[in-house]
């Protein structure tokens, strides 16, 4: 064991994806760490985890994680720091100093401007940028919400709009655009708001359920214990019920908030992160994860409890070859050798909505879901095809998993009806795909939104209005909703009745931020989770790009990557890679690959999709395999087996055993009207006279006299070889005067001889 | 064996040999289905006494069928536009042909790794198998006999391509032949009590001993009853080339007939196997069972769905035992002349591709006759490649132009051009 870790290298802690664990976290993390540091704070608008010092203001981006991305430093004055966060342009910053103000930076000018509320209007309890139409800006206060425009002519914020409550504790998330307030005696009335681009949304007043420990108790919703989570584009809200030891969730409507039911939780501490669409709820006292995949309402884990792992920690013996540089870096190794003991330590912050934050040591874990452990834990492979094929982060490999499920599932020779479900999961999924265009332009449609956003991005630096429109009208073609939402802004210019100058100014700044404006939105009953799923994905794709000042080029790598933007499987693929693989392994029992593949056929038949000749060559082999001759003939004439030049030749070959699947073959060439080869196998099977009253009245130009009369010859038959000698004569205009005419002619008087002989 | 047939000057009396021998064939190759080669039964009893019970019991059974009220009627003339020991195809679209083949293969995985066979009838035509083509003529013989919705329900009203009406009218074989029959029963039963051997006749042909039971299986007491519990027994017939044994077993739901064969071998536990089968079929196979009779009943175009009008055709697939004809309905309008005339040229053809047959040469010669009858009718008959096409036309033009191109129309149409002369 020593002696493999002599190498520098980090290896692996636990031996690759084992079944120990279905979420990962990856060495080496993020670390976050400066001299001075204030504590850290994380932006999720712009994904930045933020390390103020007394005068500076450290930012590390999150999105792509990257651990070695460059910390990016800005120098503000000195004070006390509340909570810090950029502008959603990234050139402001905005540090709240204390209850009553928040100081702003314009990273540019340096100039600096601060803004002030009155004591008795209440404290600031936080505050965050928004991409809302009406406002930049929104402070939350004790007596309700403060929304501001930034104005940069004059360095100020403009109030544009308040709203009065009492506010106990608020959530705010940038991926939903939701605000959730907390307000009442057990903090458990809410209000919510939703400031997206196509305007602020009022959510009906709702009351979250607390289950009490006896009849005098009354338990106060802790701000800790309610996490907005978005899956799939809908937006939930998640409550821990600490004495019901329930985790009870909320979806929300544009016009209601409905309760979706509740997960048990076997901790009082309870953290949720969201991967690819996938809601990881962290029992944090017993250090396991479980996984739910609520796509279809199912309140059934996609797995046990497990807890996370740490993947490519390197080990803590450090051998004395290594160099000084990793000494510098001993005193974090020795931070890291108990890693494994910190997980879910009283420092984790877990961040939205898949980052890690051990604030002891400043490091930052991204999770990862471990497809292939969660692949490898369930038997029921239908669902586990179901829950790959909806998984959008890495579907490169959720669709290599799924092609190796499948193989496997026909290898194992497991029973019919799984296989058959397992079957039908993939070609849905595909046809899915198609349906909302996510796999035929897959990756096109990810390249059509980039350029469109580094536009956009080139418009704003240059603050070019005519790029920015360009970039906006492409995310009209690429989401329609969004472009509806961006239309209504537009021509209604909000029903508030503003002047004419500040609506112009608005609709530059509603150009600007459109793009991702409707990231989750609060779908509407109507909208299927397909399309706000889908519309999710484009958004934050877009997301992350826009707010990266950085080049394009930052991405490239992640681009690359997601090229295989969905899991789906084209049938094709699925022959090339299941079917045909399999092929030879399965010949002992060619009727079970059969009857999988008439599955295949019915179901991809069902979702109108076309097949591929490979396919139905692959069926008439089966059968011809197993002598099924008669069963064969009832797929031809039916077409199940769709007719194809590439099916007709592989009945010929079958046919070699059977006259009649022969046939087939040929009748099959002379309705798909290959004359050419239609004839020239009339000529085999010595067929001359037919194969040439063919070729006259279809026409058929392609085959050589010489082929007749060589076939004609060689059956010996003297009248054969006369008739089409003759045939040729009569048809092709000065065939009489050919060499081969002669040749031939002399032939048939040979033959003639040998036979009065 | 041999069939002989009284001749009479009754004009009815025109037969065609090779259809008076198909019924000899049939009923010798059901025999064989249900009892096994002729042979073994002879080298267990050489003296003969088992075998003659159990042909004069079966073929007795069979001829009831040919039975029209009291007059004894073997297939004549008028039946030239009908070929016994096909099978009849019910025409589906391609969409209900791969829920079918779903339903066959849920079928076969429902009889596990038995190598077993389904076959399924709607009404009375074929939808599918996986039987050689010449089990399946038997048991579809059968099947039309003896299982089908309408002769369940008997004296039902509907209509089959080759026996319609037959059904309705059957009489129990000794009552017919009473001065022959009772006596050879007398004599029958003093054998069976003399030998000691005590073995019953299993009367597989018997008339209305087959029903649809409550969970949709058709069951029948013709092989008896199991000693106890009064369970039926299960029926075996035997296959003809594999010459296995196999288990009978008949499901029905609506117009769908569905016949499994399992191995007798492979079903250890006998009875209670088929049971726990057809437990099987009833969990995992009724819902696509459901599915496909929904399926086929909607495109089912009823009675005349393979009328063309303006002709009166049959057409025979050599290859794969199949024939398809006009429906009887339409037939019965030919005048006698149009008929006989067909008689003649069939007889003619079967001349020809028996000669062919004696003489080894390309058995599947490409013949052509197109003859104008008394009555100024077309009878034409096609040969090629194995398949056959008889066509009467009664209202034609009488130029044999005509004619011609009213086949070659029909031959496009309805067999992918199979009959048009390249």
């Amino acid at each position: 064991m020593f002696g493999n870790t002599s190498s520098s290298q980090p290896t692996v802690g636990f031996g690759g994806s084992g079944a120990l664990s279905h979420t990962y976290i990856q060495y080496p993390p993020l670390r976050c760490r400066n001299d001075g540091s204030r504590g850290l704070f994380y932006d999720d608008g712009n994904k930045l985890l933020i390390s103020p010092t007394s005068d500076k203001v450290v930012s590390w981006k999150t999105s792509p994680f990257t651990p070695d991305v460059a910390p990016t430093t800005d120098t503000i004055s000195e004070g006390p720091v509340l909570s810090v966060r950029y502008s959603l342009d990234a050139k402001i910053i905005a540090v709240q100093r204390s209850n009553h103000e928040v100081q702003f930076w314009v990273r540019e000018t340096g100039d600096t401007f601060s803004q002030k509320c009155r004591s008795e209007s209440g404290s600031i309890l936080g505050f965050f940028w928004t991409d809302c139409a009406v406002c930049d800006i929104v402070f939350v206060k004790t007596s309700g919400l403060d929304l501001y425009t930034y104005v940069p002519e004059l360095k100020s914020l403009d109030l544009v709009e308040t709203k009065k409550m009492n506010v106990s504790w608020y959530i705010y998330t940038h991926e939903s655009r939701l605000i959730v307030i907390a307000s009442g005696m057990q903090c458990k009335s809410f209000t919510g708001y939703q400031l997206s681009s196509a305007g602020i949304i009022r959510l009906p007043r709702f009351e979250m359920a607390m289950a009490k420990s006896d009849a005098n108790s009354k338990p106060v919703l802790a701000a800790e214990d309610v996490h907005i989570v978005t899956v799939y584009g809908r937006i939930y809200c998640l409550q821990v019920d600490r004495v019901a030891m329930l985790l009870h969730s909320y979806r929300f409507y544009r016009d209601a908030v409905i309760q979706q039911g509740s997960l048990p939780v076997y901790s009082s501490k309870i953290a949720v992160s969201v991967v690819d669409n996938v809601l990881l709820v962290h029992q944090v006292d017993a250090k396991v994860v479980i996984l739910y995949d609520i796509f279809a309402d199912s309140r059934t884990p996609v797995s046990a409890p497990l807890p996370l792992l740490i993947r490519g920690l390197p080990r803590t013996s450090i051998s004395s070859s290594q160099s000084s540089r990793k000494d510098a870096e001993s005193s974090e190794t020795t931070l890291l050798t108990d890693t494994a003991s910190h997980l879910y330590s009283d420092d984790w912050n877990f961040l939205v909505p898949c980052l890690v934050c051990d604030v002891s040591t400043g490091f930052l874990w991204k999770i990862h879901l471990d497809l292939e452990a969660i692949s490898a834990s369930s038997s029921e492979v239908p669902s586990v095809l179901e829950f790959l094929q909806r998984r959008k982060l890495e579907a490169k490999k959720a669709k290599q998993l799924c092609l190796e499920l499948a193989r496997s599932l026909i290898i194992e020779r497991r029973p019919l009806p799984m296989v058959f479900r397992a079957i039908e999961v993939l070609v849905n999924s595909f046809s899915y795909s198609l349906k909302t265009g996510s796999y035929s332009k897959g990756g096109k449609s990810e390249k059509h939104t980039v350029p469109g956003v580094s536009e956009n991005s080139v418009g704003t630096s240059t603050s070019d209005n005519i790029s920015g429109a360009d970039a906006s009208g492409k995310s009209i073609k690429t989401e329609p909703t969004s472009g509806v939402d961006r239309r209504t802004v537009h021509n209604s210019g909000f029903s508030t009745s503003d002047s004419e100058d500040n609506a112009n100014f608005k609709k530059a700044k509603a150009k600007f931020f459109d793009i991702n404006s409707s990231s989750g939105n609060i779908d509407r009953e109507t909208s299927v989770g397909a399309v706000a799923s889908r519309i999710g994905d484009h958004s934050m794709a877009s997301e992350s790009q826009l707010h990266d000042n950085q080049p394009l080029n930052a991405n490239v790598s992640e681009q690359q990557d997601s090229e295989v933007t969905s899991a789906a499987i084209p049938p094709d693929e699925l022959y090339n890679f299941v079917f045909a693989s399999v092929e030879e392994e399965m010949i002992a029992d060619a009727s079970y690959l059969f009857a999988i593949i008439v599955e295949f056929i019915r179901s991809a038949n069902l979702e109108k999709i076309k097949l591929h000749p490979n396919i139905y060559v692959m069926a008439v082999r089966l059968l011809g395999r197993n002598e099924r001759y008669a069963e064969l003939g009832q797929f031809i004439l039916n077409k199940i087996i769709e007719p194809s030049k590439e099916v007709a030749l592989q009945l010929l070959e079958t046919g070699r055993q059977n006259i009649q699947t022969r046939k087939l073959g040929l009748d099959m060439l002379r309705q798909l009207q290959l004359h050419h080869d239609y004839v020239v196998l009339l000529v085999q099977d010595g067929c001359y006279l037919e194969a040439l009253r063919y070729a006259r009245k279809n026409k058929v130009n392609s085959v050589r006299p010489a082929l007749f009369l060589e076939a004609a010859y060689a059956s010996n038959d003297p009248q054969r070889l006369a008739a089409v000698l003759r045939f040729f004569r009569d048809f092709i205009p000065g065939f009489g005067t050919t060499s081969e005419h002669s040749t031939y002619i002399r032939a048939l008087a040979d033959m003639h001889s040998s036979i009065a002989v | 064996m041999v069939m002989v047939v009284a001749k009479s000057k009754e004009t009815e009396a025109v037969w065609r040999i090779e259809a008076l021998r198909s019924v000899l064939k049939e009923v010798h190759s059901l025999f064989v289905m249900f009892h096994g080669s002729i042979r073994p039964m002879l080298d267990k009893e050489p003296g003969g006494g088992l075998i003659r019970s159990h042909l004069y019991t079966f073929v007795m059974d069979y001829l009831s069928d040919f039975l029209m009220g009291n007059k004894f009627l073997l297939p004549n003339f008028r039946d030239s536009l009908k070929e016994r020991g096909t099978v009849q195809m019910l025409t589906v679209g391609r969409e209900a042909a791969i829920e079918v083949q779903s339903l066959v293969g849920a079928l076969d995985s429902c009889m596990g790794n038995t190598l077993g066979y389904s076959m399924i009838l709607f009404q009375d035509l074929l939808v599918s198998t996986t039987l050689t083509p010449d089990d399946t003529v038997n048991l579809f013989s059968y099947g039309i006999l003896r299982l089908t919705p309408r002769v369940l329900s008997s004296g039902g009203s509907t209509w089959s391509y080759l026996r319609k009406g037959n059904a309705s009218s059957h009489t129990e074989p000794g009552s017919l032949f009473a001065n022959t029959g009772s006596a050879f029963d007398q004599g029958f039963r003093d054998a069976s009590s003399v030998g000691g051997d005590n073995y019953r006749i299993v009367r597989p042909l018997q008339h209305g001993k087959w029903s649809r039971g409550k969970d949709g299986f058709l069951v029948t007491d013709i092989w008896g009853v199991e000693v106890g519990n009064l369970v039926p027994t299960t029926p075996t017939i035997w296959l003809q080339q594999t010459e296995h044994k196999m288990y009978l077993c008949a499901y029905q739901h609506k117009s769908l007939t569905i016949i499994l064969l399992i191995p007798v071998t492979s079903m250890l536990n006998g009875e209670e196997g088929i049971s726990m089968l057809k437990q099987q079929l009833l969990e995992n196979a009724s819902a696509k069972i459901f599915k496909v009779e929904e399926k086929l009943a909607k495109g089912w175009g009823g009675e005349n769905a393979y009328h063309v009008k303006g002709y009166r055709y049959l057409l025979v697939d050599g290859d794969r035992n199949i024939s398809r004809a006009s429906p009887a309905g339409k037939v019965t309008t030919l005048t006698k002349e149009s008929l006989l005339a067909l008689n003649k040229v069939r007889e003619d053809v079967d001349l020809e591709r028996n000669r062919a047959k004696g003489d080894c040469v390309d058995p599947e010669k490409d013949l052509e006759i197109c003859i104008r009858a008394k009555n100024n009718a077309w009878v034409i008959a096609r040969a090629t490649r194995g398949k056959e096409l008889y066509i009467v036309l009664e209202k034609a033009n009488e130029t044999l132009l005509y004619a011609s191109e009213a086949v070659e129309k029909f031959s496009d149409r309805y067999c992918n051009g199979a009959f048009s002369l390249d």
